[in-house]
C-alpha cells in the first residue's frame, strides 16, 4: 500500500479534487446558461405579448334610427351610419365625408357587425337607444397602449394629431376602457387585429390532436406490444425496429409532403382540414409512442412475467393482465409528450394548407381550419402593428398548453409509478 | 447460523413423479446441461445443489418448461411427468405450469391485493365457479403457506406491502392455489433473513405431505435440513444423486465431497 501522506499521493489527490470542482463548475454553468436562455425567451414573449391580453374598447350610446335601420332589410346595413351618428354627438362640428370617415375610423370595422347581430337577434331594439361596447380600431388600440408614441412626427404615425385629440376627448368622457381581451380566445381570425382571436386555431388544434390520438394511440401501443412481446427476433424485426427509430428522426416537413401526396392527392381528403392534419401528425407521433411504449414494457421487471407464467398464465394473459397495466403510466407519459410535440408542429400543417385565412371555427374535423402554430405563423406574417403583440400572446397560449400537457405527464408518472 | 442435524426422515414413497432421461439443454451453441438422468419421487423433497452456473436452475426450469420463454434455449432428451412426455406436441405448457407450480428466487408478488395474488391462478384456470369457492381456495392456500393468520384481516391490502418472508410465503400460496402436483422452488430463501428462512423451510417440510417438492439451493445446510433426496450438479453434469443423508455423510464422487466440504464452489 502506498503512503497516503507522501508528496505524490497528496498531489494526486489535489489534482483529482481540482478535476471534480471543474466538472461541477462546467455543469452548473451549462444549467445556468440554459436557464438564462429560457428566462430571456419567456421574458421577451411576455413583455411583447402581455398587451394583447387587454383590448381597448369604446362605449357609446347608439340611437338605432328607424330611418336608417329597416327591419325587413337588416342584412343590408346602415349600422356604420348609426355608429357614426352616435360619435358625432361628441363632435358636432365634424362634417364632410372625409372627416366623417376619419372619425368613424376610431371604431373597429367589425363593430357594425356586432351591432347588427344584436339587432337581428332582437329587432324590437329599432327605434330605441342601446349602449354598445366595441373594440376601437388597431391604431387607436396601439395609441392607448402607448405603442404609438405621441412624440413621433405626425407624418410617421398612423394617427393624426386631430384623431389623437378626438380620442383624448372620448377618453376624458370615460368612453374608453381597457378590459381583459377575451376576444383573443373567443374570436376567430380576422384581418383586423383588434378582432382577431384564436378560437378557430384552438378548435383546429383540438380536432387535429383528437384525430392524431385516436389513430396513433391504439396503433402505436399495438405495434409496440407485438414487437416487444410477440415478434420473433430475426432480421425482419430488427429491420423494422431500425426503421421505426429512423422514422422518429425524419424531418416533419417530409411527413407533410407525404400527407399532401397521399391523403389529399391520392385519397382526395379535404384540404386544410384538421382530419388530414391529425392524420399527418399521427404519422409523426406513432414512432414516439411506439418507442415510449416499448421502453415502458421493457421496464416491467421480468419477475412479474415469470410469476404470471409460473402459475400458468398464457402469453397474452401475461401481457394484458400484468405487463400492460404496469407499463401504462410510462405509455401515457410517452403519449402525452408525443401529442405535445404534435401540438407544436408547424411544417407539415403548412404543406396541407392549414395556414389558410379562415374566419370561422371548425365544427367538425372536416371543416377548414388553422392550428395554433400555423395561426402564429400567419399572424407573424401580417403587417399590422396589432399582430405583433398578438403573435407573442398566441405563442404564450401555445406554451401554456404545452406546459400543461407536460405537467399532466409528470403528474401521471409520479402518481402511478410503482416500486418493486 | 441455523444448523440443524441432518434429518433422518425416510423417503415415504416410491411413486415416481418426474423421470428425466438424457436431458441436454443448449443456449445457442453452449451446452448448459450435458445429459442428465434423474427420477423425482412423489411426496418427497428433492434438493439440487452445486456451484453457481452448474445448471441446476436451468434443469429445474425444464421441468415446467419455463425455458420455452427464452428464445435461444433448446431442450433435448426425455422428461416425463407421470409417464407423459412434457415436451410432447400435445402438451400445452400453460396447463403444465398449473400442474407444476414454481416459486422464484426473489419474492415476486403481483402488485395487486393479497387476495388477488392467490386468486389469480384459480381464476385463469377456471378452478372456482363462485365467489365462495374462490374464497375457499384462497383461504386454504394461504393456510397451507402458513400465512393465513397473519393476513386474514387485510386480504385487500397490496401483496407488495408484506415483509420479504411473508411475500415469499404469499408466492408459495399463489403456487399451491392452482392445485399443482409438483412445486419447483428456485432458491426460495436466498433473499430472506434467517427467521423467514426457517419459516419457509418448516413450510416446505409440511408441503411434502401433499406435493413433490424440488428445491434449488445454494445452502448445503438447507439442503440437508429440508430434503430427502439430493442431486449434486457440476458443470452441467449430474454428478451424484441419492439419499440426502448419504450424499452428505458418505459421498461416492470426489467432486461431491470437495463441494460439500467447501473446497470447490
Amino acid at each position: 500500500m502506498t503512503d497516503l501522506s507522501s508528496h505524490s499521493a497528496r498531489s494526486h489527490l489535489k489534482r483529482r479534487n481540482r478535476h471534480q470542482t471543474m466538472i461541477k463548475g462546467f455543469g452548473m454553468a451549462a444549467i445556468g446558461f440554459a436557464a438564462l436562455m429560457l428566462f430571456i425567451l419567456v421574458a421577451s414573449l411576455v413583455s411583447s405579448g402581455y398587451k394583447a391580453f387587454t383590448q381597448t374598447h369604446i362605449t357609446v350610446e347608439v340611437f338605432v334610427d328607424p330611418a336608417e335601420i329597416k327591419v325587413d332589410r337588416l342584412p343590408r346595413g346602415g349600422f356604420d351610419d348609426v355608429l357614426l351618428a352616435s360619435l358625432k354627438t361628441y363632435f358636432p362640428d365634424v362634417s364632410g365625408r372625409a372627416d366623417e370617415k376619419a372619425l368613424e375610423g376610431i371604431i373597429s370595422n367589425g363593430a357594425q357587425f356586432a351591432l347588427r347581430d344584436r339587432i337581428v337577434a332582437d329587432p324590437s331594439l329599432i327605434g330605441q337607444s342601446v349602449t354598445v361596447t366595441v373594440p376601437v380600431s388597431d391604431p387607436f388600440d396601439q395609441l392607448a397602449k402607448g405603442l404609438v408614441k405621441r412624440d413621433t412626427p405626425e407624418a410617421q404615425r398612423r394617427v393624426s394629431d386631430r384623431e389623437i385629440g378626438w380620442f383624448d376627448t372620448l377618453d376624458r368622457a370615460d368612453a374608453i376602457s381597457q378590459p381583459v381581451n377575451w376576444g383573443l380566445i373567443t374570436n376567430t381570425d380576422s384581418r383586423f387585429p383588434e378582432l382577431a382571436g384564436l378560437k378557430g386555431a384552438l378548435m383546429g388544434s383540438f380536432w387535429a390532436l383528437l384525430v392524431c390520438f385516436v389513430i396513433s394511440f391504439p396503433l402505436g401501443i399495438g405495434a409496440a406490444i407485438y414487437l416487444e412481446e410477440f415478434a420473433p427476433r430475426n432480421r425482419l424485426s430488427d429491420f423494422i425496429e431500425v426503421n421505426i427509430n429512423n422514422l422518429a428522426a425524419v424531418p416533419s416537413v417530409v411527413f407533410g409532403l407525404l400527407a399532401l401526396a397521399v391523403f389529399i392527392g391520392w385519397m382526395g381528403l379535404p384540404r386544410s382540414a384538421p382530419l388530414v392534419g391529425g392524420m399527418t401528425l399521427a404519422l409523426m407521433t406513432l414512432p414516439t409512442i411506439i418507442i415510449a411504449t416499448r421502453a415502458a414494457l421493457k421496464a416491467v421487471p421480468p419477475s412479474i412475467r415469470e410469476a404470471a407464467l409460473g402459475v400458468g398464465a398464457s402469453r397474452h394473459q401475461v401481457v394484458f393482465g400484468h405487463v400492460l397495466p404496469l407499463a401504462m403510466p410510462g405509455i401515457l407519459t410517452g403519449t402525452i409528450i408525443g401529442l405535445a410535440q404534435a401540438l407544436g408542429e408547424t411544417a407539415p400543417l403548412l404543406l396541407i394548407g392549414m395556414n389558410a385565412f379562415i374566419t370561422s371555427a371548425p365544427d367538425t374535423p372536416f371543416d377548414s381550419a388553422t392550428a395554433l402554430p400555423t395561426q402564429i405563423f400567419i399572424w407573424a406574417d401580417s403587417p399590422e402593428r396589432g399582430f405583433v403583440s398578438r403573435t407573442s400572446a398566441a405563442i404564450l397560449v401555445l406554451l401554456t398548453f404545452l406546459i400543461t400537457m407536460n405537467a399532466i405527464a409528470i403528474y401521471l408518472r409520479s402518481k402511478f409509478e410503482r416500486k418493486w | 447460523m441455523y444448523d440443524a442435524p441432518t434429518p433422518e426422515s425416510p423417503v415415504t414413497t416410491e411413486t415416481m413423479k418426474f423421470s428425466a432421461r438424457n436431458v441436454h439443454v443448449f443456449y445457442n451453441e453452449a451446452e448448459a446441461i450435458k445429459g442428465v438422468d434423474v427420477d423425482i419421487l412423489d411426496k418427497t423433497v428433492t434438493a439440487f445443489i452445486g456451484p453457481s452456473g452448474c445448471g441446476k436452475s436451468t434443469f429445474l426450469r425444464c421441468l415446467n418448461r419455463m425455458n420455452d420463454t427464452i428464445a435461444i434455449c433448446r431442450v433435448t432428451g426425455d422428461i416425463r411427468l407421470d409417464g407423459q412426455d412434457i415436451y410432447d406436441r400435445s402438451i400445452d405448457p400453460v396447463q403444465l405450469r398449473a400442474k407444476v407450480g414454481m416459486v422464484f428466487q426473489k419474492p415476486n408478488p403481483f402488485p395487486k391485493s393479497i387476495y388477488d395474488n392467490v386468486a389469480y391462478g384459480p381464476r385463469i384456470h377456471g378452478l372456482a365457479n363462485t365467489r365462495a369457492d374462490l374464497d375457499g381456495i384462497v383461504e386454504k392456500s394461504l393456510r397451507r403457506a402458513a400465512l393465513w393468520d397473519e393476513v386474514k384481516d387485510r386480504l385487500d391490502t397490496p401483496g407488495t406491502g408484506l415483509s420479504g418472508g411473508q411475500q415469499q410465503r404469499l408466492c408459495i400460496a399463489r403456487a399451491v392455489a392452482t392445485q399443482p402436483e409438483v412445486l419447483l422452488m428456485d432458491e426460495p430463501c436466498s433473499a430472506l433473513d434467517p427467521i423467514a428462512t426457517a419459516q419457509v423451510e418448516e413450510l416446505i417440510d409440511e408441503l411434502r405431505q401433499e406435493y413433490s417438492v424440488v428445491i434449488v439451493t445454494h445452502s448445503m445446510q438447507q439442503a440437508a435440513r429440508v430434503s430427502q433426496k439430493t442431486a449434486f450438479f457440476h458443470l452441467g453434469h449430474l454428478v451424484e444423486f441419492g439419499e440426502t443423508s448419504h450424499i452428505f455423510t458418505n459421498p461416492t464422487d470426489e467432486r461431491t465431497e470437495s463441494y460439500i466440504t467447501g473446497r470447490i464452489g
